[in-house]
């Protein structure tokens, strides 16, 4: 309970300080924000002075700049996290949709690549040295080096162009995932097997295990009543780090599929310089990380009782 | 009678083709209700000899053998699935380090009630009820707290208890104990001895006792078998290893465990080491190290050929070329 609280201290904590940060991102570049703000609407460069003006009061811009900050808390604590400069709508709004997509795009991947790995990695780990393993371990470690923007492409070129079965591009159904979620599973994938091989191979040489067969257990029944869950906890570690990093968008696969996701609007938000957006997206991304550090904290204790204890719950 | 358990020349090798064997044509015989110790130093090849007879060598070892038969059932051509119905409720084994042999992700009750489930075919209530009574038996207090620990939560005398509970959960009619004591505190290591000696007794198994300390093994074995460098150099009965060993390397064993001291007073210690001992192809694989060629003048014959196991008329067999000629003298 203690350990709860104290992750929530941490995290309220963490996301006012990159808050405070990231508010104060437009101001220590240079420039005017007024004047930006009215180039990104108008891609007008000979700005007159009087709408300057009127633009510095509409947004309180002219006020202290811990006075802006703490209005721009305020509103964002009650919901409000501003109008997108370029498009004008609510910022709240676009980053929903914006993370509803990514969130989609990065967890099907993700697992998709987890459940691929732990099967592959454990073939590897149980073959290991023999030809089975050998394949796993060279095509991984190829697939590594496959950037997206090459894979993407490539995938779009066979199942799209020259068989037909799959759409190029879009958001609009499970059918337009499969080609990004395979694009963006492929990395992580091959990581996931490399992961999942070492620490099953861990595993399968320490003590417990020929303990278990000495009891009579199969060894089918001795790896999954004392391998896996021993062989998860570092693939659950690297899992949770590729989530919080995908959710944060993938802007090559959203270009390249053209994907509604929170990559493509931060990259658009700022090329417009829409500091509304950048500033949302870039506090969401950071709080969804803290928590899924937590959460992925809260899981390692619930797997590996060892570090239960070393909390004094014992 | 043939013996319950019948090992005969056992040879285990890693590696290459031709790589010195770890275990160089081992033959025992455990007869039912015996106890029998296996001493040597580390790396003589003991626990290989143990871990064969459960088939549980370490990847990449190669066993080779004239036969291994468990009360009359082949072991070195059973299949898994025959294996695995000894090792559940015939042949049981401890370990030397028990903390590391219990799964760090799962209670203790858990562990100790999957043979009951697999074996014994208890209900899941009935098995965890079993667990208690067992973990009690084994002189553990408060077993229903015991049972929902995890390994690293326990002391090494608890969890080698907790060891001894699972081993003895199936009745086996064979414990093979690998130095189950050597990681314990001698305080702790006399308490699990005692267990396991009235665990014996009670349920009339036989046992394969291993062990590097000769100290250990007397007040429990019946008869004890020295190895040394993946061979056997001498077997007898306890009291005459004891009394009357016969091959140097045991008399230099016993000076070990009796904390014989040198004339300038220091700790007798055994020249040299085994390490290297397994590569000797021709002669006495003892003989670098050993007290007595010089005195014996018998440098030919050790250099020139292994002496082979040799008994005399009570039963106690040695392999050594000096032993056989006094026998001869004599």
């Amino acid at each position: 309970m203690l350990y709860l609280l104290r992750r929530v201290v941490v995290l309220l904590t963490t996301l006012l300080l990159v808050s405070f940060l990231v508010f104060m991102l437009p101001y220590l570049t240079p420039g005017d924000p007024a004047r930006k703000i009215l180039r990104a609407r108008t891609g007008d460069l000979d700005l007159d002075p009087e709408t300057v003006e009127r633009l510095r009061i509409e947004y309180g811009l002219d006020l202290p700049i811990m006075q802006q900050y703490w209005n721009w808390l305020k509103d964002a604590l009650g919901g409000d996290i501003g109008i997108s400069y370029t498009s004008g709508r609510p910022v709240a709004g676009m980053l929903g949709s914006a993370l509803a997509n990514t969130a989609t795009l990065a967890i099907s991947a993700l697992l998709f690549a987890l459940v691929v790995a732990l099967i592959l990695g454990t073939i590897a780990a149980v073959k290991r040295g023999k030809p089975a393993d050998s394949v796993i371990t060279t095509i991984t470690q190829g697939f590594v080096a496959i950037p997206e923007y090459w894979m993407g492409p490539l995938l779009v070129l066979v199942f799209a162009l020259n068989m037909g079965v799959l759409p190029s591009a879009g958001w609009k159904g499970p059918l337009w995932m499969i080609l990004p979620c395979l694009t963006l599973a492929l990395r992580p994938m091959s990581y996931f097997t490399q992961v999942t091989r070492a620490s099953m191979v861990d595993v399968l040489e320490s003590p417990h295990i020929t303990a278990a067969r000495s009891r009579g257990l199969s060894f089918g029944e001795t790896m999954l009543k004392h391998g896996v869950r021993n062989a998860l906890l570092p693939v659950v570690t690297l899992f949770s780090v590729w989530l919080a990093g995908l959710l944060g968008g993938s802007v090559v696969v959203e270009v390249i599929f053209a994907i509604p996701g929170m990559g493509r609007m931060l990259y658009q938000a700022i090329t417009n310089g829409d500091v509304p957006i950048i500033q949302a997206s870039v506090v969401c991304v950071v709080g969804l990380t803290v928590i899924i550090t937590t959460a992925t904290d809260a899981l390692y204790r619930l797997i590996n009782p060892t570090v239960r204890t070393s909390h004094g719950t014992r | 009678m043939p013996d319950q358990l019948e090992i005969d020349n056992l040879t285990v090798s890693f590696g290459a083709e031709g790589a010195p064997p770890v275990l160089d044509g081992v033959s025992l015989g455990v007869a039912k209700g015996e106890v029998l110790a296996i001493v040597g130093e580390s790396g003589s090849g003991k626990s290989m000899t143990a871990m064969s007879v459960m088939k549980l060598l370490p990847r990449g070892a190669r066993m080779k053998a004239g036969g291994i038969r468990f009360d009359g059932v082949d072991i070195l051509g059973a299949d898994e699935r025959t294996m695995n119905r000894i090792r559940g409720d015939r042949v049981s084994m401890l370990f030397q380090q028990p903390k590391r042999m219990l799964d760090p992700t799962a209670t203790v009750g858990r562990q100790v009630a999957e043979p009951l489930r697999r074996y014994a075919g208890l209900s899941r209530h009935k098995a965890a009820d079993r667990v208690i009574e067992l973990l009690s038996d084994v002189g553990i207090a408060e077993p229903e707290r015991r049972a929902k620990a995890y390994a690293h939560q326990l002391s090494g005398g608890i969890a080698q208890r907790v060891m001894i509970a699972m081993a003895l959960a199936g009745e086996p009619e064979l414990l093979i104990a690998d130095e189950p004591t050597t990681a314990l505190d001698v305080t702790v290591e006399v308490q699990v001895l005692r267990l396991i000696a009235t665990k014996r007794a009670e349920l009339g198994m036989s046992v394969l006792f291993i062990s590097h300390d000769l100290g250990v093994v007397s007040s429990l074995a019946d008869r004890i078998a020295v190895m040394y460098a993946g061979r056997i150099v001498e077997v007898g009965t306890t009291d005459q290893i004891l009394r009357q060993p016969q091959h140097p390397y045991t008399r230099s064993l016993i000076k070990c465990a009796t904390l014989a001291r040198e004339l300038d007073g220091s700790l007798f210690v055994i020249p040299g080491d085994v390490s290297s001992a397994r590569s000797i192809t021709k002669g006495c694989r003892f003989m670098p190290r050993c007290p007595v060629v010089e005195e014996a003048h018998l440098h030919d014959s050790c250099d020139a050929e292994e002496p082979p196991l040799s008994g005399c008329a009570n039963g106690q067999v040695s392999r050594c070329w000096a032993t056989i000629e006094t026998r001869r003298s004599a």
